[in-house]
């Protein structure tokens, strides 16, 4: 096992104050890529 | 007065009939067709096949709900396509067989005017050797119940490791071809994660094997994200997760052979190998159903339906990786033979795959197949019944919502240990799923403002919300029409 994440870094990936504003920012981030709209690829002549 | 058959009730069938009923009239007909009596909430079949969620969370029986909400139900299976009906029947229909109630074993002409082909994939385990789900110690997470299998022989495993066994276990795909990668890597990361909470981590050695070439390519070539305010390759960001929680890899390697304990697989140099293990869980690749379809002279015209899955509005010209293009992928999921027939989710065959594809030394294709789970299958269905809604209200054939996956995003919320204070997940977006290499040249295809990958407490709560999020919007109950696909 090698530690490739740091324990600083653990520390804010397992904080639960830091966390719950992570979860916050994600699900509107997300929200907006998923939610945020598609569409076709092709030019319509 | 028109007639919709879905048939499946999946992600998919289920968005495309829940639209449908919302937003037709009452004098319109939907119809699901279904051998599945419940609705599951496949993504966290992950935590039942850890045991920390009983299958019947993930699930709830279809007939009341589809009662309740005037949406037609036949728990039968489809067997042919008859698009132009036959010889008696006028109308268009698919032939289809009951598989349980009284009605059990009968055959029926289900006609419509519109049909929603939501089938999914056929779960081809018998293309690999001897991975059958519960047998050889293989398992798999696929459905429900495979997934409650799969405890039942980790637990058993971890019960000897708490009596001193050393284990391997091996997790990822079983087959040269299979998808959902992304199903595997959620796996292996909570069952390294329930080994932590059961003391027995030590006494395991877990070993990822999967076709893709590299960690990370999930079956779509992999991807440049923004993570933490750098910009790095997936692959880079899956290896940094398994290094730290000490799992190895194999990558290139196309499973064709299950044994007892022992997989083997030809990797990308055309080397045959094997690995031995006390457990695994390898995704199978997914094929086609084998419908047939025939014309009103019942003369066979399945190549006019499918090639493998159904045929839609894609470009299938068969050409080079380096002339790929996004405009090869379909944007209206309606067969172009038959207009009146549309395959969303994972039932409409793709033009090719997304990864590069790659061959063994051998000459064995060992390509990921192109992922269409999840989110792309629930919006690529609210396209199809939006479209159909707009047709039968306009009185002629309405086309005007699309949704390419080469213009499309989608979240790939990746559990990666089961807590709400211990848990984890990865959560990783991407923008667009088929990459566009025209309008995004310097980032491998894709929009970094929309790519991007989190590892955290908080990928675990959004997972679980998810769940219960995704649940409360497959009940229908009220404004459930306002969550997202």
């Amino acid at each position: 096992m090698t530690e490739r994440i740091s324990k600083y870094q653990r520390f804010k990936m397992m904080n639960p104050i830091i966390q719950f504003f992570k979860f916050i920012y994600l699900s509107i981030k997300i929200m907006f890529i998923v939610a945020g709209g598609h569409g076709g690829t092709r030019k319509v002549n | 007065m028109s007639k919709i058959v879905i048939l499946g009730a999946g992600i998919s069938g289920h968005v495309a009939a829940a639209h449908l009923r919302r937003k037709l009239p009452k004098d319109h007909e939907v119809v699901v067709v279904s051998p599945n009596s419940n609705y599951q909430w496949i993504p966290s079949n992950i935590w039942v096949g850890i045991g920390r969620m009983k299958s019947e969370k993930i699930l709830f029986p279809l007939a009341p709900l589809y009662k309740k909400k005037n949406i037609g139900f036949k728990q039968a299976k489809a067997i042919s396509f008859f698009p132009e009906g036959d010889k008696e029947e006028q109308k268009p229909y698919v032939l289809s067989e009951y598989v349980a109630g009284d009605k059990k074993g009968q055959l029926e002409k289900v006609t419509y005017d519109y049909l929603i082909n939501a089938t999914g994939p056929k779960l081809n385990f018998e293309a690999t050797e001897g991975l059958i789900p519960g047998t050889n110690k293989t398992y798999s997470v696929c459905t429900y119940t495979h997934a409650d299998h799969a405890w039942e022989g980790l637990n058993a495993l971890i019960q000897e490791m708490k009596k001193g066994k050393k284990a391997k276990i091996l997790i990822g795909t079983g087959h040269a071809k299979s998808t959902c990668q992304g199903a595997a890597f959620e796996y292996i990361l909570n069952v390294e994660h329930e080994l932590h909470r059961h003391n027995v981590r030590d006494m395991a050695e877990i070993t990822w094997v999967a076709n893709e070439y590299k960690l990370g390519d999930f079956g779509m070539d992999g991807m440049l994200l923004s993570y933490g305010g750098m910009t790095m390759k997936s692959s880079e960001m899956v290896e940094m997760v398994f290094e730290d929680r000490g799992i190895k890899w194999i990558t290139g390697a196309a499973v064709n052979k299950i044994e007892d304990g022992v997989a083997h697989y030809e990797n990308l140099e055309g080397e045959y190998k094997t690995e031995s293990y006390d457990f695994a869980m390898l995704i199978p690749s997914f094929s086609g159903h084998g419908f047939k379809a025939y014309d009103k002279n019942e003369n066979d015209i399945t190549e006019k339906l499918f090639r493998g899955f159904m045929i839609v509005d894609a470009d299938y010209t068969v050409k080079p990786y380096e002339d790929w293009s996004v405009q090869d992928w379909p944007e209206t999921y309606q067969n172009p033979t038959y207009k009146n027939i549309f395959a969303p989710g994972i039932a409409f065959a793709p033009p090719h795959s997304i990864s590069k594809p790659r061959k063994s030394k051998n000459g064995t294709d060992i390509t990921p197949a192109p992922p269409r789970t999840g989110m792309p299958s629930g919006i690529t269905a609210k396209i199809v019944a939006d479209n159909i809604i707009d047709s039968i209200k306009n009185g002629k054939e309405s086309l005007n919502h699309k949704g390419s996956m080469g213009n499309m995003g989608a979240a790939c919320i990746a559990s990666a240990g089961f807590g709400m204070t211990k848990g984890s997940g990865v959560s990783i977006t991407t923008f667009p799923i088929v990459p566009d290499y025209e309008k995004y040249p310097k980032t491998q295809g894709r929009q970094l403002s929309k790519t991007f990958g989190e590892i955290g407490l908080a990928g675990h709560w959004l997972k679980l919300a998810l769940h219960y999020a995704f649940i409360y919007k497959a009940k229908m109950k009220p404004f459930w029409w306002l969550i997202p696909e």
